[in-house]
């Protein structure tokens, strides 16, 4: 009867865990869909000069780009060049760029806001970079990783999503520059080729 | 050095014997030199530990990441995936508990651990494999990210770490981006298991 007891209680345990598993945790939603309206573009946020700041107050006539970003994940640093050249790009095209902190679970060490300062100093920044407390920007952007590439036209919708070209460390192999050729093409009012990509990076930090 | 004095010696006498004797002599020496040679060689391989027989590091292609866990499937063993870097923090930090729960379930298990490193930390990623005592073969990205994720899992958005686990029928019964824990784990690996209860 106990040895029942105990099977039965495991394999209840068991289902639920993997239930809870494959499923995706109740507040984060799925990547934010292309087509649809940006969220969330209202909520002010803490930005490294010390304004706090709104996607509304970042936005450019021409469009909204988003980037999740971190601190020290070796992927933003490698891409960390690119943010640059693509700010220039997007302010040539009347693009707003905004980065985006969501690393809730790693803000009293090295996503703190003092770290993003100095961060945003260090690599010269050229746009505003955020403190999205608690994640809840990522969480509504379905944003996992950093980095995470959103890019919405004049009218808050999302046309691009995903990388910032295919080869992060070796500017050597990339093929395809996906962030600017969006750019260039929504722009000038064309089809976007590719209007989702997908690269290695490291997890948002949230908090449980 | 020995073959090199062998060798004056072998010059020094030439001219003294006759030249079927010379011949003879040149044949047993090099059957020597090339069955000492072979020897050596296994030797030395019989002589490293397992670690070293082992190819701790395999490079691995995006089109072959589906053959290479199929065979790992074989056997009836549950496979466990796990994707991670040595610069990946959460990877590192639930990486001993993976290498504890593959002694712990030995044959029931296999795990196929694929670095998603960049190909100048591969000597980093080859020294954590020793430092954790991996003794098994392991994998390496190369090429594009975007085909890796695709073939690694569609519903992967190439987050570190990524865990995908196979029962023994090659059923995907669980998957998840992000560290956990070692009961995490271990519950989704008996889940995997008992899947045909």
């Amino acid at each position: 009867m106990k040895k029942t007891i105990s099977i039965i209680a495991f394999a209840l345990v068991a289902f639920v865990t993997f239930a809870a598993l494959v499923q995706d945790p109740a507040n984060i939603k799925d990547e934010l869909e292309l087509g649809k309206k940006a969220p969330l573009t209202t909520v002010k946020m803490l930005d490294v000069s010390g304004k706090k700041m709104s996607l509304e107050d970042a936005k450019g006539p021409n469009g909204l780009l988003v980037v999740f970003s971190s601190n020290t994940c070796p992927w933003v640093l490698a891409w960390e060049d690119r943010y640059l050249t693509i700010a220039e790009l997007a302010k040539e095209k009347g693009i707003g760029m905004i980065a985006i902190n969501s690393n809730e679970a790693s803000r009293g060490k090295e996503d703190s806001y003092a770290e993003m300062q100095k961060h945003a100093k260090e690599k010269g920044y050229t746009f505003p970079y955020v403190v999205d407390e608690n994640h809840v920007l990522a969480d509504e952007y379905g944003a996992t990783k950093t980095p995470h590439i959103y890019l919405f036209d004049n009218n808050n919708t999302l046309v691009y999503r995903g990388a910032i070209d295919d080869s992060a460390r070796d500017l050597s192999k990339i093929e395809n520059r996906y962030l600017a050729d969006a750019i260039t093409a929504m722009v000038a009012g064309q089809k976007i080729k590719t209007t989702t990509s997908k690269a290695l990076g490291c997890t948002i930090k949230r908090v449980e | 050095m020995i073959i090199v004095w062998i060798w004056n010696a072998i010059f020094g006498i030439h001219h003294q014997f006759n030249s079927i004797f010379m011949k003879l002599l040149y044949i047993l020496l090099f059957s020597l030199i090339f069955i000492a040679c072979g020897s050596a060689n296994s030797d030395g391989d019989q002589n490293s530990n397992e670690t070293e027989a082992v190819e701790l590091l395999t490079d691995i292609a995006s089109e072959e990441i589906e053959t290479i866990i199929a065979k790992h499937n074989a056997d009836g063993k549950v496979v466990l995936v796990n994707i991670w870097a040595t610069w990946c923090g959460p990877c590192v930090e639930e990486f001993p508990d993976i290498v504890e729960l593959k002694h712990k379930y030995k044959d029931q298990l296999e795990v196929v651990f694929i670095s998603a490193d960049f190909p100048e930390d591969r000597e980093r990623a080859l020294q954590f494999m020793k430092d954790q005592k991996v003794t098994w073969e392991t994998y390496m990205k190369t090429g594009k990210d975007e085909p890796f994720i695709n073939a690694i899992s569609s519903d992967w958005s190439g987050a570190l770490p990524f865990t995908k686990i196979y029962s023994k029928e090659g059923q995907i019964t669980s998957y998840w981006e992000n560290k956990a824990s070692f009961e995490t784990f271990e519950t989704a690996i008996l889940e995997a298991l008992n899947v045909n209860l």
